[in-house]
């Protein structure tokens, strides 16, 4: 059982809450007794709404608001401390029994701390909307202590605590950084661990990197310098047999060069080829198993798009900088070193002239490339905008058309290309002008080189050879420089990608399994919900204290209005969230002391969105029972209803469906899910609105299936559709996240309460689109009109 | 069906505003905002924009605390200064969006936007996640939803400093 004990927090134990030292000295210098604190929470605005430091906390006497200034002074930190500096304005107490409940109210980008007495509302404190969850929990605890005298405080209460070394900032728990300054070369460490299994491959790799390097280094020196110097000056006066013999050695000894240039390339190249697929599947698989084991409040708080960019986008973009990128900047590194160290060796002089021009060229490349960047990003922009506006064109071509919006569509279409236009057109333009002058300014600094080093020549301190490879090398530093000056940008987009896909591989799974999770002897099916609040937000509560029983192999349907909470519940029972407060029993054990395994293999759902996966007909039904022989999926099958559309499928149960498979219509996708469902065979089975998007006639097909599902089962049935529930031995009513009413279909008749009014109001829906006549009605015999 | 289509008369779409004799609002106790609407006193009433980013001041819902509608007012400046003053308050407290002076640095980490910007002469750090939705151009200013919700506005992009301009600029979709 749950150890309820170790997460109270009573009065005697005097809780302080997550106020920091400094804090609380402030609020003890203004005249506030901080030694009894019982809970605290920091809010951002002053009451007449503008963005100010505050601080709300209370005690055994009284509810404290504090408004003032902290400013965390980065510039000071000592061994990871920070100064901080609190200052406190202003304070107000109100006694304890003034407030007998605080309401955490939400509005659009703001919200506030309401205290009540006696049906009097009065304003407590403001706070800007980020500040909801931690002002709801204060709002809860306050009321649970004034009700029971004591409060549970959640999880995120026991969590490290600690500042990014940087900001000051909360950083996420065993991280010194918070996300803003969490430094790449922690990231490049992590990812330097995956290729951990290769290094004999990786240090071959580098070697024939310096290696070509050096031979590349080296190609001026014969190609050009001994061509000048030894064979065209021909200075030893040789005939010209011997020159061109000579001629030929060094046209050779050039192409030789090339050679092993190239074939250390190809081996550098055949390696990094090999290792790489191999990291990056590493990656996909840390990332999706990572993705398997976390919640669904995971996947609700993540876009489906950014999930799929993660696996696919930035494994890929890591894949690039390792192929391309690294590669590169280690040969660009050892070619500048490599070119430099010879530039000194041929002429001091010349390569100090170089070496203090080459900071202009350097940052004259960077900025240009950030400018560019900005404007690309700019086309990019509005390139993307043109894309969706075509796509929302060519999808919504049947309303274009019905309301002849065809020339204001061309005119908004034409808008934005325009823009797309003007954007492209300083691109151009831009990189039709900064270019020629980044060359331009290469050119100037050649000719300076050039004529220095002419007047060497002249002088004889400099041969022609040596002057002339000294301009190839010179030109040779330039790609690596420009290289340099925008690798910065293309390393910070790696180490985002890697870091996304840490975030990813370090999310903690809000559901998990207990160490010594329990598995059933046998299970009955007997479940209990006691006292269940749950909310998805802070603030919003779906589920308020919420109880219900359902006996063993009952039937029980659950009504209620869209939005009333019927859908959470079903989640909660078959934990795929777990509740705030309260629990939910399957046979007296609590769900949360279940394997999850043996839980989920126990509970059926069949819910209104249906997702069929990748695959044949037969593949989805036997999803559930991977091993299910063929008789068992047709015998689910039938029982589902659904043999008989199958078969009547040219390809029958091998029918593809899924993303880019065959369209089947809504009620054959219930069927089928159905089926699954059936061939699980599970004891506790619930329905979640299974039949809601269907029409009379599909639902009537489904309902005789669900019937043949129900046998031997406890049942939840969740609807708004009362005719869904005819067959139910008891339904409970919800309303705002609670049960109103609970009782067979004649007793909540004849209370003429919630269920009857919504039993009337869709009774004359029916009545009114002809489906139901007057004395077709089901309403019982002693029923009378209110 | 005859029947539906000859309730569609020229009245079907108009809409009935409240004006300054329907109601008259009023600070409760508790420091809520309350109105009499119509004769009927309400100790507190909501206020909600239909239009908060391009008029803000236009056609204001009026509900009570049940969500109720009670009305619609069609122009804010149609009301006496002090009702004025009311409920300009009361939804300037609702939908706080402060003004940004200038912009200190942008930076981009994982995706997501870091800015540093100073609002009222402080300086203010929030975060930005998927800029097309969340930065959006509004007539001559520009409007910035941080990953929290809350809003941040620019009035007017030429009146920043150019450097907080060119800084943004990239952004604006």
């Amino acid at each position: 059982m749950k150890k309820k004990k170790d997460k109270k927090r009573l009065p005697e134990k005097q809780k302080r809450g997550s106020f920091s030292k400094e804090e609380l000295e402030a609020l003890q210098k203004a005249g506030l007794d901080t030694s009894s604190l019982l809970m605290c929470c920091r809010c951002d605005m002053s009451p007449d709404g503008e963005y100010k430091d505050s601080w709300i906390c209370f005690d055994e006497k009284g509810l404290y608001c504090a408004w003032g200034t902290e400013e965390i002074d980065a510039k000071k930190t000592k061994h990871g401390k920070h100064e901080i500096h609190v200052t406190i304005d202003t304070i107000s107490a109100l006694p304890i029994e003034d407030a007998d409940r605080l309401i955490c109210e939400k509005y659009v980008s703001t919200g506030a701390l309401v205290t009540e007495k006696d049906g009097e509302l009065q304003y407590l404190s403001r706070f800007s909307i980020g500040k909801l969850g931690e002002a709801d929990t204060f709002a809860n605890a306050f009321n649970d202590y004034k009700n029971k005298g004591s409060f549970d405080l959640p999880p995120e209460d026991d969590q490290n605590e600690d500042k990014c070394k940087i900001c000051g900032e909360p950083c996420p728990p065993g991280k010194e950084y918070c996300r803003k300054h969490e430094k790449n070369s922690a990231t490049a460490i992590r990812l330097f661990k995956f290729f951990g299994g290769y290094i004999p491959q990786v240090a071959l790799i580098i070697f024939m990197m310096l290696l070509g390097s050096a031979v590349r280094v080296y190609v001026p020196q014969i190609g050009t310098r001994a061509l000048f110097d030894t064979l065209l000056a021909n200075p030893d006066g040789n005939p010209v047999a011997e020159q061109i013999k000579a001629l030929g050695t060094l046209v050779l000894s050039i192409f030789g060069i090339r050679l092993i240039h190239t074939v250390m390339s190809a081996v550098q190249q055949y390696f990094t080829g090999s290792i790489m697929p191999r990291v990056t599947y590493d990656i996909k698989m840390r990332i999706f198993k990572a993705m398997q084991r976390l919640s669904l409040n995971f996947y609700s708080s993540k876009q489906t798009g950014s999930l799929m960019e993660r696996v696919v986008r930035d494994s890929n973009n890591i894949y690039w900088f390792f192929v391309d990128g690294v590669p590169e900047i280690i040969i660009d590194a050892a070619t500048i070193i490599g070119v430099i160290a010879i530039m000194f060796s041929m002429s001091w002089r010349l390569t100090l002239i170089v070496l203090a021009a080459i900071p202009l060229v350097f940052l004259t490349l960077y900025f240009g490339d950030k400018v560019f960047r900005g404007m690309h990003h700019r086309s990019w922009l509005f390139s993307a905008k043109l894309s969706s506006m075509v796509s929302d064109n060519i999808n919504g071509q049947k309303i274009i058309k019905a309301f002849s919006k065809e020339d204001d569509e061309y005119q908004r279409f034409s808008d934005v290309n325009e823009n797309y236009r003007k954007a492209e057109l300083r691109l151009s333009l831009f990189e039709a002008t900064a270019f020629p002058l980044i060359e331009a300014l290469i050119v100037i600094l050649s000719a300076i080189v050039l004529g220095v080093g002419g007047v060497m020549v002249a002088k004889g301190t400099l041969t022609t050879g040596t002057l002339l490879s000294f301009i190839v090398y010179f030109e040779m530093l330039i790609e690596p420089f420009d290289f340099l000056s925008w690798v910065s940008d293309w390393w910070a987009r790696c180490a985002d990608s890697a870091q996304r896909v840490f975030e990813i591989c370090d999310a903690q799974a809000q559901i998990t399994e207990k160490e010594n999770a329990v598995g059933f002897d046998e299970l009955r099916g007997e479940i209990d919900i006691r006292e269940l609040s749950f909310e998805y937000e802070p603030a919003r509560p779906v589920i308020k204290k919420l109880s219900l029983h359902v006996n063993a192999g009952e039937m029980l349907g659950i009504v209620g209005k869209t939005g009333a909470g019927k859908t959470t519940i079903a989640n909660l029972i078959a934990r795929l969230y777990d509740a705030k407060q309260g629990c939910i029993l399957i046979d007296d054990i609590d769900v949360r002391d279940l394997k999850l395994s043996e839980l989920r293999k126990n509970i059926g759902l069949v819910s209104q969105d249906i997702y069929l996966f990748i695959g044949t007909i037969a593949d989805n039904i036997r999803y559930a029972k991977p091993d299910a022989d063929m008789s068992e999926v047709i015998a689910a099958a039938k029982a589902a209803s659904a043999h008989d559309f199958i078969m009547k499928l040219p390809d029958g149960y091998e029918t593809r469906v899924g993303a880019g498979g065959r369209s089947l219509s809504g009620g054959e996708r219930q069927r089928i899910s159905i089926a699954r469902t059936i061939i699980q065979n599970p004891k506790i089975l619930i329905l979640d609105e299974a039949t809601a998007a269907m029409d009379t006639e599909t639902e009537r097909n489904i309902q005789g299936s669900l019937s043949k599902l129900k046998k031997g089962r406890t049942t939840l049935a969740i609807a708004h559709r009362l005719s869904t529930l005819r067959d139910a031995d008891r339904l409970a009513v919800i309303e705002d996240g609670t049960i109103v009413e609970n009782g067979t279909f004649e007793e909540l008749i004849r209370k003429k309460g919630a269920f009857y009014k919504l039993y009337k109001i869709q009774a004359e829906a029916l009545k009114n689109a002809g489906i139901l006549s007057s004395t077709d009605e089901a309403e019982p015999q002693d029923e009378t009109e209110d | 069906m005859e029947n539906q289509i000859t309730n569609i008369t020229p009245d079907t779409l108009k809409t009935e505003f409240l004006t300054a004799e329907d109601c008259r609002f009023f600070t409760s106790p508790g420091g809520f905002l309350g109105a009499e609407i119509r004769g009927e006193p309400h100790r507190r009433v909501i206020l909600s924009r239909a239009l908060p980013i391009s008029q803000p001041e236009d056609y204001l819902c009026v509900s009570d605390v049940d969500k109720k509608e009670l009305g619609i007012i069609e122009h804010l400046s149609d009301f006496p200064e002090d009702q004025q003053k009311l409920m300009r308050e009361d939804l300037n407290l609702r939908y706080y969006c402060p003004a940004i002076d200038s912009i200190e640095s942008i930076k981009e980490k994982m995706g997501q936007f870091y800015f540093d910007v100073k609002i009222g002469g402080k300086k203010k750090s929030f975060t930005v996640k998927d800029i097309s939705k969340s930065i959006r151009a509004n007539g001559d200013g520009i409007d910035i939803t941080d990953v929290d919700a809350n809003r941040y506005r620019i009035p007017d992009l030429a009146s920043i400093p150019a450097k907080s301009r060119r800084m943004l600029e990239p952004y604006v979709y």
